[in-house]
Parts: structure tokens; sequence; C-alpha cells
């Protein structure tokens, strides 16, 4: 360094050697988490794109009735009844918007009456072997 | 945040991812690669038209990070009147005109965290824009490309796809730090032992 050393030199280095210690612990357990999660999967062969989603696992409440319907061959008029709210001005929202609006009270049913309602519609369909949603393991 | 422009790009698609990539391209932080991974999946279930979305991300993205030399080579006046005759800011430039072409290529697709100042610093420090252009395009492609392709590959399961690439991509930014850091430190402990060293013995 062409500066005379000083204390602010020495505050800055020792300052990103901590903080760069800190990333590496974070986010190496974070990695090895992860790899450990993506070692268990692997990709889908090409030919599934073209296969119907059956896992009611997948769904997320960031998806719209719109997207879940599409995902999984369900017409969204079954989901919207299923909700028991109206499709006209509700395409467009979330799950969790339509549960925070329609079920303030009730948080995450939106999202199990949507699961449901797919899983009824899987089940309905004489050729379909519907992936069950999870349930909590009672120890 | 995240969830949120999910819900947008599964609602309005392409203009949105790319009003994202620009935004994220100027230094919003937004979650630019993990969107890009899921887009990859929502293309390969038929959702969003992967040539049209890949193409609007690209360009959108490249877009911002112009921006973004534009800003650094706007503030480029007031930096050298303030830091230009300085040894130390004629050794940076000297080492970015040497070594920036990397550095623009790297932080595009692996530490993505950082891109968003070399495109400032890259403005500021002469590199020509044609050589910004390249390197910025061609990372931005690997970008876009790599991610929006593993998100296609692995389709329903993009969601542990993403949350490795994040994670590896924290891992990285810790590195880099950790690195500069050291070296950093060895260069003021040599400094150091030099000028013990200069001081005359009694």
């Amino acid at each position: 360094m062409d500066a005379p050393a000083n204390p602010r030199q020495k505050n800055f280095v020792t300052g990103l050697i901590i903080l760069g210690l800190i990333f590496i612990i974070f986010f190496g357990l974070r990695t090895a988490r992860a790899f450990r999660q993506f070692r268990e999967h692997r990709p889908p062969p090409p030919s599934a794109a073209e296969e119907i989603e059956t896992d009611v696992n997948l769904i997320r409440d960031w998806m719209t009735i719109p997207f879940v319907s599409k995902m999984y061959h369900v017409k969204p008029h079954l989901l919207f009844e299923a909700l028991e709210i109206p499709e006209q001005g509700n395409r467009e929202k979330s799950l969790r918007q339509l549960n925070e609006e329609y079920y303030p009270q009730a948080e995450g049913i939106v999202i199990e009456k949507v699961k449901a309602a797919v899983q009824a519609a899987i089940t309905s369909r004489p050729d379909q072997v519907p992936v069950l949603p999870e349930t909590p393991v009672i120890p | 945040m995240s969830d949120f422009l999910l819900t947008q790009i599964i609602n309005y698609g392409a203009p949105i991812l790319g009003v994202v990539v620009f935004l994220s391209a100027l230094g919003i932080p937004f979650p630019a690669t993990a969107i890009m991974i899921a887009v990859g999946a929502f293309s390969r279930e038929g959702f969003l038209p992967w040539h049209t979305t890949g193409l609007v991300a690209l360009i959108c993205v490249v877009l911002g990070d112009c921006l973004g030399y534009g800003l650094g080579y706007y503030v480029r006046g007031p930096v050298l009147r303030r830091f230009g005759d300085s040894e130390r800011w004629i050794k940076a430039e000297s080492f970015f005109q040497q070594r920036g072409g990397m550095s623009i290529l790297l932080t595009r697709f692996l530490v993505t965290g950082i891109a968003s100042p070399v495109n400032i610093i890259a403005g500021t420090s002469n590199i020509s824009f044609r050589t910004f252009l390249f390197y910025d395009f061609v990372g931005e492609s690997i970008w876009v490309l790599g991610y929006g392709g593993l998100g296609y590959l692995f389709g329903n399961q993009w969601e542990v796809v993403s949350e490795f690439i994040s994670s590896f991509g924290g891992l990285i930014i810790g590195l880099v730090l950790l690195g500069v850091g050291i070296w950093l430190g060895m260069r003021r402990l040599q400094y150091i032992e030099n000028a013990k060293k200069k001081v005359p013995e009694l």
C-alpha cells in the first residue's frame, strides 16, 4: 500500500476478512444443505414436460387459479367454486391474496382447498394416480 | 418480494420479466437469478414461450447494464478531478483495462451480486463501450441460457435448483471478500515490513 498504514486500513481489512468468513460459514452451510436436496432430485425426462402434473404438493401460495388450473389441467371454474369466490376480478390474484381477502381469519385455507379440489379432479380421471398431499407426521 | 414477482410474471409474462431484470441490472436487489430459473421452468410447462421470453430478458438486462456503464461514464469527469492524479487510481484503472473484460464476464453469471458496481466502474475506468458490450452480451447470454436452461431442465423441481444456486452465489461472494481481505492484509504487512527496514539504525 502506498499510503502509510493506519488503523482505518487495518479495520477495513479485518472487517473484510470477518465478513468473508461469516458469508462462507452461513452460505456454506446453506449450500451443503441445498446440495443434499439437489442430489436427491434428478431432472425429469424430456417427455415429462408433456405429462400432466399430479403432485399437489407443488402448489404454492404465489400461484394464481388460472396457473394452477393450467398446470394440473383442471377447469378454473371448479377451483373458484371450491373456494366459493367469484372468478370475476380474482383471476390475477395469488392464492395468498385470495386468502387474505376472503378468509382473513383462516391462514392457509385457500391453498388447502385448492389442493383438495385439484386432487379430487385428478382422482376422478380414470387413468391418473394422484400424489397425496403431505400430512404432518405425529410422533 | 420473490413471490410477488413470480405472481406478476405468470400474469403478465415477458414484459414484467424484462422490467425486473432491467432494474436488477441497475442494482435494485431483485432475486433475478432465481426468477430466471423459475421462468425456465414455466417455459417447460408451456406457460411462457422460451424464445421470446429469453430474448426479452437478454435485451433488457443488457440495456440495464449499459445504463450502469453510462452512469459510470458520465461521472468519470468529477471522479478524475478528485482522484485522477493519484497513483492508486492510475493503477486501478490500468488493472481494470487489462482484466476488466474477465471481471465483466464473470460478474454476469458467477458473482452476480457485484455486477452493478462493476458496470459503473467499467464506465468510469475508460474501458471502451464496444469491449464492455461484447463481454456483457456474452456473459448475460450465459446467464439467461444457463439459468433459464437449468429451470427448463428441472421443470417443477426448479425451487431445489434455485436454492442451491443462490446459496452457492453467497458462498462465492464470501470467498471473494475473504480473498480480497487476505490480499490487502498481506500487502499491508509487507508495507509495514518495508517501512521498518527503511528506518536507519541508530
